[in-house]
Order: C-alpha cells, then structure tokens, then sequence
C-alpha cells in the first residue's frame, strides 16, 4: 500500500499551463478516480506521480520519496489506455514482461502471473499471441502484468475506454474483484462517471486546463461491491453529484 | 504448402520452355543467348567446379550481408536515439547508397587486393545503408506508450533495445535483406570476376565471356540464379518461423 501526497503541485509544457496548484493527500490502499474534462490534465498528473514526468514546481511524494524512487524499486504498476502488448510475445510472455525487467528490483513477494492469469479467466490463452485476443481480453492481460508485480500503486489512465459498454461493465466487476482485499492504492484516470463511482472509494473532479481539484468527494458505498451496485440509490445520488461538479466545473 | 509450391513451378517451367524454344525456333547466336538445355548440360559435367566456385560465392555474399546486418543494427541502435548522430550519418548513407559501386570497385580491388576481402568489404558496404534506414525506422516505431511502460519500470537502455526495439524492426530488416540479397550477389559475383583471385562463380563468369565461351557463360549464369532462389526461400523460411506473429506473414492475410 502506498500513500500519495501532492503539494502545490504545478506542471506546464512551454506556456502551456496544464495542472495548477494541485494538491492532494491519498491514504494508502484506497481507490482514486480523477475526472475532468478531456485535455484537461488528467493523464498528465498521474503520470507526474508515476514519475514519468517531472513537475514545473510543488512536491510529490510516493510513499515519503520522490516518484522516481518509487519507480527504480518497481513500486507502480502502469495500466495504459491501450494495453501495448508485444506482438512477438505469448500472452503468459506478455503478462511476466514488467518481471522480466530491471530484474535486480523485483519485490520478493511478486505475484505469479500465470495464478492471476488463470484468475481472470485467460488460463485457456496463455500461449497465445495478442492478435488473437478480444480488446476486453488483451487489457486483462495489461492488468495481470501490473498486477503481477504486487506493486503498492496502480496508476490506471482510461484503461477501459477502448472497450465496447458490456466488456467494460465485466471489466469494472472484475477490477473491483482484484484490488479488493489486496490493499493497493489506485489512481484511476476516466470519463465516465458511473465507472467511477463504481470503483472508488474517493472521486476527484478537475477543472478544464489548467487542472484543479473542483470537487473530492467520497464514495460510501459497501465493499466487496456487487454486479447491482448500480441499481442502489446511493450510486445513482453519488453519480449524480458528481456530474454536478463536473458541469459546475465546465461553466467558466 | 504443395500447393504454394506449385503456381511458381508452373511459372519456372513455361519461362524455360519459351525460352528453349524461342532459342532453337530463331536460332539465336550462341552467346547472345543459350538454350537452358545446353547450358545445363554443361553445368552438370563440370558440378564439382561450379559447386566449390557456388560456395565461395556464398560465402562472399551471405557473410557481407550478415556482416552489414550487424553493423546496422549496432548503428541504428545509435542512430535512433540520437537526431544529430543521425542526421550527420544520412549524408554518407545516402552516398554510398546513390553512387554506382561498379564505378569505384576496381578500386577497391586494388586496395585490398586479392582474395575474399575486396568482396565482403564491397558487399557490406554497399547492403549497410539500406539496412541502417531499416534499422532506424523499426526501432523508432515503437509505440511511445511501450517505451512509457519500460520506463516505468526503470528499464535499461539496453534492456530496451532488446525487450522492444530490436523485435519492432525485425519485419523492415527482413524486408531489407530480401531486396539486399540480390544486389549482395551481384557485388560478389562482380568482384570474383574482378581480382584474378581464381575463385567464386563470378571468376567464371568472367574468364568465360573473356575467352567467347558461351555454355560456361551460361552454366554461371545459371548457378548464381540456383544461389539467389536458395537464398531468398532460406530467407522466407526464417522470415516465416522468426515473425510468425507478424501480421504480414499470417496465412489470413496472404
Ligand atoms: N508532452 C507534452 N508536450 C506538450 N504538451 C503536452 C504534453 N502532454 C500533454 N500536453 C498537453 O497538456 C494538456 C493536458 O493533456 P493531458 O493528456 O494531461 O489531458 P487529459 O486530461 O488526460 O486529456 P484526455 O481526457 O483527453 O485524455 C493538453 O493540452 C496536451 O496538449
Ligand atoms: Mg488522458
């Protein structure tokens, strides 16, 4: 479990202000989702904490060091939009790839990818190749690499907005499944605001660029949640809620 | 794959037969153009020569390639990751690419003297600039959010390299060998004919058309061609089992 504490926050490309003044404390082991308007920021601030870029000025902290500390120890795990698997490479391949990295630095702890791949239901497909798999099926495999290396942080941007309504509804249950009870932080990037509340704990909600926090609002809703979680009357008011901000957010 | 096989014999068979008869319908003169029979004939009274001289050619040009392959990936390993290297290098790629080898081989020949080094330097030469573009563009294909995940992790340069970029350019450097093998062959079989070195179907070749012998002539013409086909089916056969998850090499898409 890490715990993710953002001060002052700011980034720009050249002069173009893209996160301003953001800052933010995240408790270890909760679910995090940030939505915002498209271009707002968002992918941008996630990858400032998974220390693949730096910020202009402000602090972040993963776990009390610098994100690329965080990074050199393979402490975050990076769940892209698009699952980039390797063509040349089995899904079983594919799924130990972030193993099979930088092997001086991996936890002694990792999880087996097979076990996980197995328990999201590609046991069948292992070998595999990644042209043979639906869009829903190659971002499990995305999934099962990060997870794969038991790290205490997911850094999740958009990873479901490829995929068709139905698949991402399974892929929601089954995200749910997999960090329920293993107790890792996630940072999730979305659009979509019932995706969010169905996963998180906390919502955040960013204004149009230059991102600022507009809304943070916590999810109570019970856990382990449920493929009927969206029939509940709390999940339609917190949706609710969270699209008020987000329009609040848009109006100048 | 009897199949596959067959269209292209079929093909191989009808060119032979057109060529065989057009020679004997208008009675060609004898080392304009040869009659495949005659040429054959030849060919395989005199196997054991065209063999020894067929490995010494085979050697020349598959070494040189393999030898320019290596350079290349050595160099676009560099390349890509560095503009100015790049840039600086493009110029004399693109020399060694447009200036005619033929125009300065004897040259060279004169230089290294005789035996096989004039003609694996010619070879890896002149096969070096497509392979370095080749080896450029593949590496830099790489989808920018594969590198954010090596990176991610903390990845070494080389790691990389490895992991990521040397499969991605696997399918470009496969397509470049192919269209190198025949120029590889040519070099070697120019070369061969050029140092008196005594050696290699080009030698041959050479002493051949020297002294009007038409049936030599063209039983060298021949065992170079058997060399290139053998080449480029090897070839296609490595392409095959090395990219089989390419999606050029699927049999849905061919
Ligand atoms: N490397 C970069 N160089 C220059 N500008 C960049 C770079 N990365 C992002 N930007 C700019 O920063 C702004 C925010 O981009 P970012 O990708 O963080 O937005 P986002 O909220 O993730 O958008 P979306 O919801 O569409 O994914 C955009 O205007 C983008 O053009
Ligand atoms: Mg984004």
């Amino acid at each position: 479990m890490s715990n993710v504490a953002l001060h002052g926050l700011n980034k720009s490309f050249g002069d173009l202000e893209v996160l301003d003044n953001v800052s933010l404390e995240i408790e270890s082991g909760s679910f995090v989702s940030f939505i915002g308007p498209s271009g707002c920021g968002k992918t941008t601030l996630v990858r400032v904490v998974a220390g693949l870029e730096a910020a202009s000025s402000g602090t972040v902290l993963v776990d009390g060091s610098p994100p690329a500390v965080a990074r050199s120890h393979k402490r975050v795990g990076l769940v892209p939009q698009q699952p980039g698997l390797l063509p040349w490479r089995t899904v079983r391949a594919n799924a130990h790839l972030l193993l099979d990295i930088n092997r001086a630095a991996n936890p002694p702890d990792a999880a087996n990818p097979n076990t996980l791949l197995r328990e999201v239901g590609l046991g069948d497909f292992m070998e595999s190749y990644p042209h043979e798999l639906s869009g829903g099926m190659q971002q499990r495999v995305a999934l099962v690499r990060a997870l794969s290396l038991h790290s205490p942080l997911l850094v999740m941007d958009e990873p479901f907005a490829a995929l068709d309504e139905i698949t991402r509804s399974e892929m929601r249950l089954l995200l749910n499944q997999l960090v329920e009870g293993r107790g890792v932080t996630v940072l999730f990037v979305t659009h979509n605001i019932s995706e969010a509340v169905a996963l998180s704990d906390r919502v955040i909600v960013c204004s149009p660029r230059p991102a600022r926090v507009v809304a943070d609002f916590n999810v109570d809703l019970p856990r382990p949640r449920a493929r009927d979680i969206e029939d509940d009357s709390r999940f339609v008011e917190l949706c609710a809620e969270a699209r008020h901000a987000l329009h609040g957010a848009m109006r100048p | 794959m009897t199949r596959r096989a067959f269209a292209p014999l079929v093909g191989i068979v009808v060119f032979v037969a057109v060529w065989e008869g057009f020679v004997r319908a208008f009675n060609v003169r004898p080392f304009i153009l040869r009659a495949p029979s005659s040429a054959v004939n030849y060919l395989w009274k005199f196997r054991s020569d065209y063999l020894d001289a067929a490995w010494v050619t085979v050697q020349h040009s598959m070494l040189g390639l393999l030898f320019a392959l290596l350079l290349a990936v050595a160099f676009g390993a560099v390349l890509a990751s560095n503009r100015f290297l790049e840039r600086a290098a493009q110029p004399i790629l693109l020399l060694i690419q447009v200036v005619p080898w033929i125009a300065y081989v004897s040259s060279v020949v004169v230089w290294l003297g005789l035996g096989s080094a004039p003609a694996l330097f010619m070879v890896t030469l002149v096969c070096l600039p497509a392979f370095v573009f080749a080896s450029v563009d593949g590496m830099r294909s790489v989808e920018p959010a594969t590198l954010e995940l090596m990176s991610s992790v903390d990845a070494s340069r080389l790691e990389v390299l490895t992991r990521v970029r040397l499969p991605s350019a696997a399918p470009l450097l496969f397509t470049t060998a192919r269209f190198n093998v025949g120029l590889a062959l040519a070099i070697a079989y120019y070369v061969e004919g050029a140092n008196f070195s005594n050696e290699g179907i080009g030698n041959i070749g050479r002493s051949a058309a020297a002294n009007n012998q038409a049936d030599r002539l063209w039983a060298s013409v021949f065992s170079i061609a058997v060399v290139g086909v053998v080449a480029l089916l090897l070839l296609s056969l490595l392409e095959r089992t090395v990219l089989h998850w390419h999606a050029a090499q699927r049999t849905e898409n061919r």
